[in-house]
């Protein structure tokens, strides 16, 4: 009998082998760092949240990537870093001390953007999250939310061009006409979510504390 | 509604053509209508009623060969224990047979020199008959005037007197003599009480054993005959250990499951995942789920090849000398599995540490982080604490093939009684439904005739039948009296 139940759950495991999707379970996460002028100054906080937040919470087998928001952020220029962590966790931890160190060169060195092409780095990021084929999909956004293209620049999130990611904005600064008006520092958000979620986003939250941040990454998909 | 209308303009006249068109119509179909109702209830009602037949006999039958099953079972157990007893009766008279001719050679000799022991205290020197009284009869004659036959009679008295103390000296000897005898017998009769002492136990236990296997014949015969009040206490018997090895099984299965999270992720770092995962699961957490199943698997084994469990007769059937090797083998494996646990849950302390460490150093405190490794390093009571449990959880999980043995042997009876349960159930069901069916129709019937009531009420008045217009498919002999006044009978079966 147990002989039986031990072929019989051999067997369940080869059959579902032959019809699972071998990376179901994995996660990829992309950070969206707003290098215009108005956030500039925010960068070397974005490495800290980033290192202290986001990068603990990426397990081994996750795909991590960073892309740039300036002029141009649907160019391949605008990824900084796309890192698959190795399954074995010392050496996915490796990766991490080196993406930390990237992040903080990153932040040293980077400058200043005219334009904040939001959309275009979230088409950017939602193709290389795709790619992946990773079960789970967030992407970060490190931004003050406002979107500035340049001249000719069209951008369309189409319907599902989110569909199955999770979107978050974390430390979104207030400009100074966001001080005066605070109504139309919430309007942009709840814009921005309106137009996220009509683009298929799972969800749309915006962040304030870096804890929950951990917290969201820490916690299983 | 206002598409059946005749004349749009005109809904009165409409409905009130249409009302009469209904009157006649279904005047007219009534037979036909009443037949259809009829066959209909009597076809889908006959059938529920076949089918609810068909489940309670499968009910039965499950039921009896459930009974069957369990009656064997119980059968079987009921011999083996007799067998048991049995031997254990065998082996109690060989042992205390073997011992008893040394007994009673025992007991023999301690009863003859009882027996020459006390023949020895009887031998007693007779006292000296009428010496006292003749010593104080020469005492008391008076004092004659004769200094020779004073002399003489002084002698004898001096001589009587010295006669009797020397008898009564001799007389104390002799006592003291039977005494010492008396007491030298002491550790005989000692001797002699230990042997019946033996002897008491080895009959009360012969007795307590034959008392026990006529409990268990009893039982047996019971069983052979097939007695309900033995189903009965077989099946609770059945369900009690069902749901003993049930939850023993449970607890198992929680502790399999701590077992499993224990080497999981240790085991990421020896087994390269790069290659997918199956049903979910990744390489590295397949590989654990081995490990655990494996110590289940050699446990089994171990407990099979020991004669625990039988759950491989033919791993029963084998010889001894193979049986043994096999138990080696298994309990080799589960060793090596222990010990590969131990050092997994070391290692997954490690990277716990580590993953602290880089928590520290990514969050800008490698101050911090080094210190922790440190502590880490010094601090070495979980470690040992997570060794410990990693060797000992597989020979825990060893055991579960005796419960697992229990469960799957109840588990026949426990299921195949609630699964007859089911079918009872569903058999009342579904003749309830056929009641439902058949009455309904019988009810639409009536319905139906309410809508007509204008022409019936009609064929009355020509008629001039004061009673009510009898269902023209109503069979002519109704069995209740109290239906003659129904218009429409409900098939029957």
């Amino acid at each position: 009998m147990t002989a039986h139940k031990l072929a019989a759950a051999a067997a369940l495991l080869l059959a579902a082998s032959a019809c699972t999707d071998g990376r179901s379970q994995t996660r990829a996460v992309a950070v969206l760092v707003d290098v215009s002028g108005t956030y500039a100054d925010r960068i070397p906080d974005v490495a800290r949240i980033v290192r202290a937040g986001v990068l603990p919470g990426i397990r081994p087998g996750d795909t991590f990537l960073v892309v740039r928001i300036g002029e141009q952020s649907y160019a391949d220029d605008a990824l900084v870093k796309r890192v698959t962590l190795d399954e074995r966790p010392s050496r996915a931890n490796a990766q991490k001390l080196d993406l930390a160190r990237e992040l903080d060169r990153f932040a040293a060195t980077q400058k200043r953007a005219r334009y904040t092409d939001i959309s275009g780095a979230l088409l950017f990021a939602s193709e290389h999250l795709k790619k992946t084929g990773a079960g789970h999909r967030a992407i970060v956004i490190f931004s003050d939310m406002r979107e500035e293209l340049p001249k000719g620049a069209k951008r369309t999130l189409e319907k599902d061009e989110l569909a199955g990611t999770d979107v978050l904005a974390m430390n979104v600064k207030r400009l100074a006409a966001d001080v005066n008006d605070p109504a139309a520092y919430r309007a942009r958000l709840a814009d921005w979510g309106k137009r996220l979620t009509d683009a298929g986003a799972a969800s749309w939250k915006v962040v304030l504390d870096p804890e929950e941040l951990a917290g969201t990454f820490t916690s299983e998909p | 509604m206002r598409s059946l209308y005749i004349w749009p303009d005109n809904p009165v006249a409409s409905l009130l053509v249409l009302f009469l068109v209904v009157q006649v119509v279904g005047y007219a179909a009534r037979v036909p209508v009443h037949r259809g109702l009829r066959k209909l209830g009597a076809a889908l009602g006959g059938a529920l009623r076949l089918a609810g037949r068909w489940l309670r006999s499968a009910s039965d039958e499950l039921h009896r060969r459930n009974r069957e099953v369990l009656l064997e079972a119980g059968r079987a157990e009921a011999e083996a224990r007799l067998e048991r007893e049995f031997t254990r009766l065998a082996t109690t008279f060989t042992t205390e047979l073997k011992e008893y001719p040394a007994l009673h050679k025992r007991l023999d000799e301690s009863v003859r020199r009882v027996d020459e022991d006390l023949k020895a205290s009887a031998l007693t020197p007779p006292e000296a008959p009428g010496w006292p009284e003749a010593v104080q009869a020469i005492a008391a004659l008076p004092k004659a005037g004769d200094r020779t036959v004073q002399k003489v009679l002084d002698e004898i008295h001096k001589s009587a007197v010295a006669s009797e103390k020397k008898a009564l000296a001799e007389y104390r000897d002799a006592t003291a003599k039977r005494h010492k005898i008396l007491a030298d017998m002491a550790p005989v009769w000692k001797t002699i009480k230990g042997a019946l002492e033996q002897v008491q136990h080895a009959v009360t236990g012969t007795l307590g054993a034959s008392s026990k296997i006529d409990g268990y014949m009893d039982r047996y015969e019971k069983i052979r005959r097939g007695e309900d009040a033995a189903e009965r206490g077989l099946a609770a018997g059945s369900l009690n250990l069902f749901i003993i090895s049930a939850f023993v099984v449970a607890v198992a299965a929680v502790g399999a499951y701590v077992n499993f999270h224990l080497i999981a992720r240790p085991m990421s770092e020896l087994v390269n995942s790069a290659g997918g995962s199956v049903a979910g699961l990744s390489v590295s957490k397949i590989a654990a789920l081995v490990i655990v199943l494996m110590e289940v698997a050699a446990g089994i084994f171990v407990m099979e090849s020991l004669g625990i469990t039988h759950l491989f007769p033919k791993l029963s059937g084998l010889p001894v000398s193979r049986r043994r090797v096999i138990f080696l083998v298994a309990l080799a494996g589960l060793f090596l599995l222990a010990c590969v646990e131990a050092s997994l849950a070391v290692l997954r302390e490690n990277m716990s540490a580590a993953d602290q460490a880089l928590r520290m150093e990514l969050a800008g405190q490698t101050s911090a982080a080094q210190q922790q490794v440190q502590a880490q390093l010094v601090d070495r009571i979980p470690v040992v604490g997570q060794a410990v449990l990693g060797f000992i959880l597989p020979w825990i999980l060893a055991m579960i093939a005796v419960p697992l043995e229990m469960l799957i042997e109840t588990g026949r009876h426990v299921v195949g009684r609630g699964l007859g349960l089911l079918l009872r159930g569903a058999a009342v069901l579904l003749r309830i439904c056929g009641h439902l069916v058949r009455h309904g129709t019988a009810v639409l019937a009536h319905v139906f005739d309410i809508v007509i009531v204008v022409p019936l009420q009609i064929e009355r008045l020509v008629r001039g039948d004061a009673a009510s217009s009898p269902s023209p498919v109503a069979p002519a002999a109704l069995r209740n009296p109290t239906e003659r006044t129904q218009p429409f009978q409900a098939p029957r079966r």
